[in-house]
């Protein structure tokens, strides 16, 4: 089956690996969507100093906690990117595993935190701050679900000893999450 | 493989380290608003924010060690998103212009801001009536379009037809007591056959506050 592989991942006009650089694009078009999104949360969030109420309602601690499982999170998928490269498929796929649990215990602690905020009456409608605080979290809860799918696929090829530069990959894309999410934290959370 | 082999293997990067750092910068930016002092909380949430965006994007994402080309593609992209900043921002930020006001964008700041008093002293009944002011809420709120003064030549008035009544006319006290202005106010002009543009704002305040704003509305009628 090697030899069934499409040429477009074997040749590289730029120098850097096809797939990475298709990584990158999406990457530069998620550069877009979020900045998009948190460029008009902000200018809303300065032009109306009565949001500084509806903000101080969430959570820091649990924001705080959330950040401290994505910053780990990156730590293991870049630690099996490092395995992938000396040739380990079973440690990449077992640090890999631990990126999904992070991944998992992230959405757990969203549910629960959006539960407890939707039970008291924040809800997406209740006003604009609140609109935007779900719209952004949610479309980054969409990208971690995303994520932590595709991470299983990798993961299993990488156990496997197969694709083993998909790690780094699925790596790149899930330290941009976390990135978007280091943004997030002090936009939703801190700045009351 | 042996491709990003190549590309990698020229730098070593501590990882462990990397990743205690941002856990140090994590408690720094936590700890921050706990000192209450604004520029400190903006300093350490934002600040602190773009720093560890840059670790993990230069350690972990190895972006540091990417050829050009990717700076080039997620330069482009931040661009356009400062691009789209700068040219909407001005217009959401600002709630006036030379020839432009967003009245809906004032009333909800001035809504909000009053929310916020009730909220914050919601034990002390007292300090909520302080709170509510008819005159700055007159000023602000109905100011808009029957002008600071109730004379009718609000900022936005020009640009209405009919156009806002003016409360210190002697002719529009000849068909109007304190019920009609009450019931205006509470339920819309359009309640009593008048203007739909003036909107009913039962829902902004309460019965008390409506109370206050027709006395106030009252108190500038003339010869009075």
């Amino acid at each position: 089956m090697a030899n069934a592989k499409p040429l477009a991942t074997l040749r590289s006009a730029t120098g850097i690996p096809t797939g990475r650089l298709a990584v990158w694009w999406v990457l530069a078009s998620e550069v877009v969507i979020f900045g998009g999104l948190l460029g008009a949360y902000l200018m809303h969030r300065l032009g109306h100093p009565e949001w500084a109420e509806a903000a101080a309602h969430t959570n820091t601690w649990v924001g705080a906690f959330n950040t401290f499982v994505l910053l780990s999170s990156s730590f293991t998928a870049v630690l099996a990117h490092q395995a992938a490269e000396k040739g380990n498929g079973k440690e990449a796929a077992k640090l890999l595993g631990f990126t999904i649990l992070g991944a998992l215990t992230f959405l757990i602690v969203k549910s629960g935190e959006w539960t407890y905020e939707i039970m008291h009456g924040y809800t997406i409608t209740a006003n604009n701050f609140w609109s935007f605080y779900y719209t952004a979290a949610g479309l980054h809860a969409l990208h971690v679900i995303a994520g932590a799918i595709i991470m299983g696929f990798v993961a299993v090829d990488a156990y496997r000893g197969r694709e083993l530069h998909r790690v780094e990959l699925i790596g790149i894309y899930w330290h941009f999450v976390d990135v978007v999410w280091i943004f997030l934290f002090p936009l939703l959370y801190i700045a009351k | 493989m042996s491709d990003h082999q190549d590309h990698h293997d020229g730098h070593q990067v501590n990882y462990k380290k990397i990743y205690f750092i941002l856990l140090g910068l994590l408690v720094v930016s936590v700890a921050g608003p706990f000192l209450e002092i604004l520029w400190v909380t903006l300093l350490t949430a934002f600040g602190i924010a773009i720093v560890k965006a840059r670790l993990v994007i230069n350690n972990f994402m190895h972006l540091k060690w990417e050829k050009r080309l990717v700076k080039w593609v997620l330069t482009t992209s931040l661009l356009l998103m400062g691009l789209m900043f700068a040219g909407v921002a001005p217009d959401v930020m600002n709630h006036e212009g030379n020839n432009w006001e967003n009245l809906a964008a004032q009333a909800a700041v001035a809504r909000g801001v009053a929310g916020e008093h009730e909220e914050e002293e919601a034990e002390d009944v007292v300090e909520v009536v302080v709170g509510f002011s008819a005159q700055s809420t007159f000023t602000v709120v109905c100011g808009a379009c029957h002008g600071a003064a109730g004379d009718g030549t609000g900022a936005a008035a020009a640009a209405l037809n009919p156009r806002p009544a003016s409360f210190i006319d002697p002719v529009f006290w000849e068909t109007r007591d304190r019920d009609r202005i009450l019931t205006v106010i509470r339920d819309g002009a359009a309640a009593v056959g008048g203007s739909p543009l003036m909107v009913p704002w039962r829902a902004s305040y309460d019965d008390e506050q409506i109370q206050a704003l027709t006395d106030y509305v009252m108190s500038l009628r003339p010869n009075e």
